[in-house]
């Protein structure tokens, strides 16, 4: 070995040494390995059962009042407004986000937002949109949030959230997974209020058409089941779409300004759109 | 045990070219490239490396990068192809040996392979309903250099250290849209990297 070539390898190891000790730096997001990296910091981790905990740590009472908002996408700021003015609200439990939290389904996107929800004085939960399963999108949900379908009970309330996405499942028929719902909605003996979160709506060209149906007769046969909640649309709609004792409840998209406080409680509910 | 081949594949890529020796010095096939390039992180891999191309009046690089970000740091592994060009207009000499390039600017095209991303939309998608790709990422960035001749296999070379800001599409139209909560330094990210000239 002649003796430049081993001062380029020992300028090489300085780098090495250089490089790994800027790399431990790198999950401040200094450095960048690819638009669709999930990598994610320990407390951006497992949100879902995260805060699904600090929503219990609280006891419920008879009455539980919690906001439905929905679709961050790209609307940041607008989301930072949302926080302040969800803040104002009296006696809420928790938050809902009814999907699209990211556009491109970066995982910078998610953690922009992860960072912008954190403002809000009470635990969030959210559901997957069409927008969060693009590219690396899913990946990125599951190891923040957690799994894309799942429920928890609280109080006399019993949340079921699941994904509606068929789209970008090219309407395979596998979603959303009507053999998990039937399963959540039967497993309910007290029979509490059953409360169905998703991002498409059942009536919108996003979700299978082949699977409206069963989907939105499975609610209405269900009597523990008197309102379920969606986002996606970008507009407030609070209708009986099927005629069949459902009501269909969307919040708008935060570049609307826009979200819904829920009032829940043995036997009725009530639903206020706020904008902001 | 296949990604790490791949990451070894591609500093072994980077020494190989570098090392080469030429059979007939002075006698350049006109497709061999000027220089080698190792990058760390720029939103192009966790490492990539390439052959290069520069201007005759040394102000303009173009590079071809193959990058790979293994699963232990990416949360997935990933394949890109980068081409990227560079323009630095200035060199200022410091010593007999060392100069310094006080700004660099440039803009690259990357692609990640992967059955999750898209060029063209699959057809159960309306037209327009997504309107970027997830394959194709354009970006920008600004930057620097420091470099020092060094003698190697008998000959002068010049051996650089470069460091770039960058960013690129998607994070600069939410920028724009979002002047409060997005500040410049969210969406900038850091890369540093070695040139070797052949």
């Amino acid at each position: 070995m002649n003796a430049p070539f081993t001062n380029v390898l020992k300028n090489f190891s300085v780098y090495a040494v250089l490089i790994s000790g800027l790399v431990s730096l790198s999950c401040n997001g200094i450095f960048q390995y690819n638009p669709n990296q999930v990598i994610f910091r320990d407390n951006e981790k497992n949100l879902t059962v995260k805060n699904i905990e600090r929503i219990r740590s609280v006891p419920p009472e008879d009455t539980v009042r919690f906001i439905l908002m929905g679709d961050t996408q790209r609307w940041y700021d607008e989301a930072e407004l949302f926080v302040k003015s969800a803040n104002s609200q009296k006696d809420i439990s928790f938050v809902l986000h009814a999907g699209d939290i990211s556009d491109f389904g970066l995982s910078q996107e998610f953690k922009w937002v992860n960072e912008i929800m954190s403002g809000l004085k009470y635990p969030y939960l959210t559901v997957i949109g069409n927008h969060d399963i693009v590219a690396n999108g899913s990946a990125s949900y599951r190891k923040m949030y957690g799994a894309l379908n799942y429920s928890f009970e609280h109080g006399n309330n019993k949340f079921i959230f699941i994904n509606t996405n068929s789209r970008e499942y090219a309407f395979d028929g596998t979603i959303p997974d009507l053999n998990w719902l039937r399963a959540e909605l039967r497993n309910n003996p007290e029979n509490k209020n059953a409360i169905v979160i998703a991002h498409v709506p059942p009536f919108d060209g996003d979700f299978d058409r082949d699977l409206e149906v069963p989907y939105s007769q499975m609610l209405a046969d269900d009597p523990n089941v008197k309102f379920s909640l969606y986002g996606h649309q970008h507009s407030f709609r609070n209708e009986e779409y099927y005629k069949d004792g459902v009501q269909y409840i969307l919040s708008t998209a935060m570049g609307k300004r826009g979200y819904i406080v829920m009032t829940t409680w043995k036997g009725g509910y009530k639903a206020e759109q706020i904008e902001y | 045990m296949m990604k790490k081949n791949l990451l070894t594949a591609t500093l072994l890529l980077f020494f190989t070219t570098a090392f080469a020796q030429d059979d007939q010095p002075g006698l350049k096939k006109w497709y061999a490239p000027d220089h080698v390039k190792l990058q760390f992180a720029g939103n192009i891999g966790f490492l990539s490396a390439g052959p290069g191309y520069i201007s005759r009046n040394k102000t303009l690089e173009t590079d071809l990068l193959f990058g790979f970000l293994p699963q232990k740091y990416g949360g997935d592994a990933l394949v890109t192809i980068t081409a990227k060009t560079t323009y630095s207009p200035w060199r200022i000499p410091l010593q007999n040996t060392l100069n310094i390039v006080p700004f660099s600017i440039g803009f690259y095209l990357s692609y990640t392979f992967g059955p999750q991303f898209d060029t063209k939309w699959p057809s159960y998608y309306p037209k327009g309903y997504y309107w970027w790709a997830t394959s194709f990422r354009p970006g920008a960035y600004i930057g620097g250099k420091a470099g020092r001749d060094i003698q190697f296999n008998h000959k002068k070379r010049k051996a650089e250290l470069y460091y770039e800001l960058g960013t690129y599409d998607l994070l600069l139209i939410s920028y724009v849209q979002n002047p409060k909560y997005l500040k410049p330094w969210k969406i900038v990210n850091l890369a540093f990297g070695l040139k070797f000239e052949l």
